[in-house]
């Protein structure tokens, strides 16, 4: 849609006022479409330099001159931009900083002084956060705030956000470990605007729920994983009743009857997730759905003891289900799912990986009751073949996901499949039997799809990956881990997938550097790629990578037989590269390690290296790497050829 | 315990009766041990030492005269048990119950000789120690003996009185008041004051026993005695000492005799103490709660009780905390547990209060609009418990400009930051503390200075002066 419009109007486009140009390109989401606009017209630059709200800045050099470029920016999302510390900071907005793992306290002090409007920031996986980087933030008066993983968090630093931020409205604490109920109940005591909280995996008690039960316009809470959560605390919680979403799951200490009593107090409860938590469903929840069958859509009960007649009472009283998990959920049996999606027409997502008894006949109710189904999840579903995905695939035109690894199906079944043209999501991982001939029925009519995964499908050969490539256009993911008849003719073929950004070739033995090279020319988006055991891969194609893959974030190279130029050329080069695998290279020196690690220093974030390696390398290079908030796994496999 | 009096008593019993020598069914290795303090006063003391003394000879004469009949008896007693014995057929009771008469008899002839002995010494003849005990002991000896000659009524009077007399524990303690006495040096000794006081006090508790039962025995040590910084005076050199058994340990350096196991042995004062009525204290500060005299009168417990209440009460805090130097402190144990405490008030709040524990610090944080826990490097006033020495001190302030000031998180933000004041702060308390340690020294000066100077005698004099200001 953006190339048609830019091409064809590029002199009408100039007449038009900005306003109506903003607008119209609010219609176009893709990025690619919108940088064709761009180049299309300088009336579109500068309506979308006028009007552009958010941006993701991939690399640290770009943050100076796309702040400068949109002036309107409202959100900022550097959590994919490598090697950002605090000078880049100094003049920011409203940011995501997720995995940004080297910004300091002072750069988000200098953050917060130029960004008076700062509403939102999201620390996630700031591993080196603390309470100091909190204290800077808090300032800012946010609104919302994510910090999962922050790890340096205490109590401290949730007291200065609390305090700092009388306003906070969403908060996210996930894994910050060290946060104890003190700091949630004083959170409590100074936020009273807070409508979501996550305080998943955290060593609290029932206190937290208690301190957490006088929040009066809490409607979303989570916390997995909370040991030292049990029925009391739900209790406690059943205190605040506009709730809307409850996550409990894998608190192993809940039962059905703090479950029963919280869902009692509530009237607009939407969300249930108690996957893994409660052993077994009992009749007191049962009966307690009732007062909330209306407004629940989403019920997870991921690994409980799930039997048919408690499935047909779900059924029966929460009609307006949309979305359901039964994944490793024991006794789910074909009568079960009958009774289940007899009464729930809207349901959109049914999730039943690894409930092993369910055979075609569930999928044949599933299609007649379910019309609207967009995701079906049937992975480690044994009885399940073509016969049953026939029905699906003909009367649930809307499905979009489907997962079937592991179900042993074949052919045929991808050719019901095939009829599904809004498909986007194809995982067909360890389905031997699949072979080029279904994946050329998937594309001739599956042109969305973004994600297949095809994992140890070892049938296939070049010739389907021909056929995805010129039906799929749109796929962004693609798995080929271990179809080990794909030689370098086939990657040609993948290399037509412009949109490719993620790549995972493993144990590929047949391709060489001339396949990689041909991918690093086509698919230019390529964020990630794996190539580990790709035992012919050698410096060429690290070259190539080097020289055109510059979006590239994550790569694997274990095992492949690339020497230490190639190694220094491509660290040394790639300015996006963050997480690089790159055990048993045996053909790279210790020099060639220093070097190429020197080169790259700053820009890294993961390395997984031998643990060999870790005594011979210069303790200066790693002490620098550490400063750069690189994280180093150490690995003692064994050297083992396999494939 | 018990037992181990018991085992004493025996033991005691044994030594004597091979002692006395007519049957050798008792002898041991350890009791051996013991024979030379045992035989020098039985030999020596009354004809060597009578030339020196104003004694009463009639007394005397009288004590010895009573002491040959009790020997006397012991030996008729011992007789029929070697003539029994040999016959193997007497009953094993009956050779216990004549044990135990053997038993209370020789303990009976012990207290005698000693106190005659004893009355002989010039050091001790006016002091109470001697007298007092002496003469309660006479009394039992004297009522023990003469109804002695019937076995059966010695037997169960001696029964009767043993728990009173405790006689082994008894005997060791007037024993080892002996020896002390023996000591040539006319010093007056505060450890014999101090077993005067307790003496006395048990004369109390005798004369209590008059008294319904069920009252205690109420003491009240004067204002000097409480504030006397040792109690224990060594009887050579003068040296004081807070406790008997660092005392002891010093003896040892005056000479062998002071070595021997006897010498060293601690006074079994608290298992005497057992069997007398339950103590209690009153402070000497009148209208004080703690006084008698008032009439919601408390009572103390034990004497440390009342040096502290004292000191704590009506002295002045002369101690001061050398790190926050606002504690003061008259009791010197109280200080030392404060500053293990003081400084560890790590949870600061941005208004300058510290708490001791992060839940007091997070509810004075809800309480207050506006207050926040502070981060260690913000509060460069406030003391905190990572007061760090000079070394570290230098050391943390160069890591921050190694580092870089664009370098990640943790490394180089935070902690060292804090260090670095709070390390500065910690110098400031520690050149303080010095400055104070002097002046505690001052303090003490006056009673090491006292100490020293031998004819000094009354406690009267001891506190120091800011105690008497008190």
């Amino acid at each position: 849609m953006g190339h048609d419009s830019g091409s064809s109007a590029g002199a009408g486009v100039e007449s038009l006022s900005l306003d109506l140009l903003a607008h119209a390109l609010a219609g176009v989401r893709d990025p690619r479409d919108r940088k064709s606009c761009r180049l299309a017209s300088r009336a579109f630059a500068r309506a979308e330099a006028a009007s552009r709200r958010a941006a993701r800045v991939l690399r640290r050099e770009a943050l100076p001159r796309a702040l400068r470029a949109f002036p309107a920016l409202s959100s900022l999302d550097l959590s994919a931009c490598a090697g950002l510390d605090d000078a880049s900071l100094a003049a920011a907005l409203p940011v995501r900083l997720a995995r940004a793992s080297g910004v300091g306290w002072r750069g988000l002090e200098a953050l917060v002084a130029a960004c008076p409007r700062l509403e939102a920031v999201d620390l996630s996986h700031c591993v080196a956060a603390g309470d100091r980087e909190m204290a800077a933030l808090a300032a800012a008066g946010l609104r919302e705030l994510v910090m999962d993983k922050c790890l340096g968090i205490t109590d401290v630093g949730l007291a200065k956000v609390a305090v700092g931020c009388p306003g906070l409205q969403r908060l996210s604490v996930k894994w910050c470990r060290e946060i104890s109920d003190i700091g949630v109940k004083l959170l409590a005591k100074k936020c009273p605007e807070l409508r979501s909280v996550d305080i998943s995996y955290l060593k609290v008690t029932n206190e937290s729920l208690r301190s957490v039960s006088t929040l009066e316009k809490l409607e979303d809470i989570a916390m997995v994983s909370c040991l030292f959560i049990d029925d009391d605390g739900l209790q406690m919680l059943s205190m605040c009743n506009s709730l809307q979403s409850i996550d409990v799951s894998r608190c192993h200490h809940v039962s059905s009857l703090g479950l029963a009593s919280l869902i009692d107090s509530q009237r607009f409860l939407r969300k249930i997730n108690a996957a893994h938590s409660l052993h077994e469903i009992e009749t007191c929840v049962l009966s307690k759905l009732s007062t909330i069958g209306e407004t629940l859509t989403v019920l997870r009960l991921d690994g409980l003891e799930i039997f048919a007649s408690n499935l047909q009472a779900i059924g029966s009283t929460c009609k307006n289900l949309v979305e359901i998990g039964l994944s490793k959920c024991n006794g789910v049996t074909d009568d079960g799912i009958v009774s289940l999606v007899a009464h729930c027409c809207d349901l959109r997502t049914i999730d039943v990986t690894c409930c092993h008894l369910l055979t075609n006949g569930a999928l044949a109710a599933i299609a007649e009751n379910c019309r609207k189904i967009e995701c079906l999840r049937l992975e480690s579903c044994p009885f399940i073949s073509e016969k049953g995905l026939e029905p699906i695939a003909t009367l649930c035109s809307h499905l979009k996901e489907v997962d079937l690894t592991d179900c042993r199906i074949n052919d045929a079944a991808l050719q019901h499949l095939a009829s599904c043209s809004e498909l986007l999501i194809l995982k067909l991982g360890l389905c031997s039997s699949i072979s080029d001939e279904g994946l050329v029925y998937i594309s001739s009519n599956c042109g969305k799809l973004v994600e297949l995964d095809l994992y140890r499908c070892s049938a296939i050969t070049d010739d389907g990956l021909a056929a995805v490539a010129s039906g799929c256009k749109k796929i962004r993911m693609l798995n080929l881990c271990y179809c080990t008849q794909i030689t370098d003719a086939g990657l040609k073929h993948v290399s037509a997938l412009e949109e490719l950004t993620n790549l995972e070739l493993r144990c590929l033995v047949r391709i060489t550097g001339i396949g990689i090279t041909s991918i690093a020319l086509g698919c230019t988006s390529l964020i990630e790629l794996d190539l580990k055991r790709c035992y012919s891969v050698d410096d060429a194609g690290l070259w190539a990578l080097s020289r055109y893959s510059q979006n590239l974030r994550q790569l694997t190279i274990t095992y492949c037989q690339v020497t230490g130029l190639g190694l220094c050329h491509l660290l040394g080069s790639l300015r996006c590269l963050q997480d690089v695998k790159m055990v048993h290279l045996s053909w790279v020196s210790i020099e060639g390690f220093e070097m190429a690690l020197r080169a790259a220093c700053g820009r890294l974030k993961k390395l997984k290296l031998l643990g060999g390696l870790r005594s011979v390398l210069s303790t200066e290079l790693l002490q620098m790497l550490l400063a750069c908030g690189c994280r180093v796994r150490w690995v003692d496999k064994p050297l083992v050829y396999e494939g | 315990m018990d037992l181990s009096q018991n085992h004493i008593h025996n033991q005691s019993a044994a030594n004597l009766y091979y002692q006395f020598g007519s049957d050798n069914s008792f002898p041991g290795l350890g009791t051996q041990q013991q024979f030379p303090p045992f035989t020098s006063p039985f030999g020596a003391s009354p004809s060597t030492n009578i030339p020196h003394m104003d004694w009463n000879p009639a007394t005397m004469l009288d004590n010895l005269t009573f002491i040959e009949e009790k020997i006397r008896q012991v030996k008729d007693v011992i007789h029929t048990m070697v003539d029994s014995g040999g016959q193997l057929s007497c009953h094993q009771g009956e050779i216990a119950q004549k044990k135990q008469v053997v038993n209370a008899d020789l303990t009976c002839l012990i207290v005698q000789l000693i106190s005659t002995a004893g009355s002989l010494l010039p050091s001790l003849k006016n002091s109470s120690f001697l007298r007092h005990p002496a003469a309660g002991h006479m009394d039992m000896a004297n009522h023990v003996g003469p109804s002695s000659g019937l076995v059966p009524n010695a037997m169960t009077v001696s029964e009767e009185n043993k728990e009173d007399m405790c006689s082994p524990e008894d005997y060791e303690e007037l024993f080892k008041g002996w020896t002390d006495g023996t000591i040539k040096e006319g010093i007056e000794i505060g450890n014999v004051l101090v077993e005067e006081q307790d003496m006395k006090d048990g004369d109390e508790g005798k004369d209590g026993e008059n008294l319904p039962p069920g009252s205690c025995e109420l003491l009240q040590l004067e204002k000097d005695e409480i504030l006397a910084p040792h109690t224990h005076f060594c009887s050579i050199c003068g040296k004081g000492f807070k406790r008997d058994a660092n005392l002891r340990m010093h003896m040892r350096g005056h000479g062998d005799e002071y070595k021997s196991p006897a010498a060293l042995a601690k006074p079994p004062r608290d298992a005497s103490a057992e069997h007398e009525l339950v103590k209690r204290y009153s402070c000497p500060f009148v209208s004080c709660k703690r006084n008698k005299l008032h009439k919601n009168f408390q009572p103390l417990k034990t004497i440390l009780c009342v040096k502290n209440h004292y000191k704590r009460s009506h002295c002045e805090k002369s101690y001061t905390c050398s790190r926050c130097h606002t504690k003061k402190f008259s009791v010197m144990a109280d200080l030392k547990t404060h500053e293990k405490h003081c400084g560890r008030d790590k949870w600061l709040c941005s208004c300058g209060t510290s708490f001791s524990r992060k839940d007091k610090l997070f509810a004075h944080v809800a309480l207050f609009q506006g207050h926040t826990p502070a981060l260690p490097s913000e509060e460069p006033k406030t003391c905190s418990d990572q007061i760090s020495h000079a070394g570290s001190h230098q050391e943390s302030t160069k890591v921050p400009n190694s580092m870089g000031s664009s370098f990640m998180w943790g490394a180089s933000s935070g902690d060292n930051n804090a260090l670095d004041i709070k390390g500065f702060d910690g110098c400031n308390d520690d050149f303080l503390s010095t400055a104070n340690f002097g002046s505690f020294n001052l303090s003490f000066g006056p009673a090491d200075g006292f100490t020293g100077e031998p004819s000094g005698g009354s406690f009267s004099m001891l506190p120091s002066e800011h105690f008497q200001s008190a």
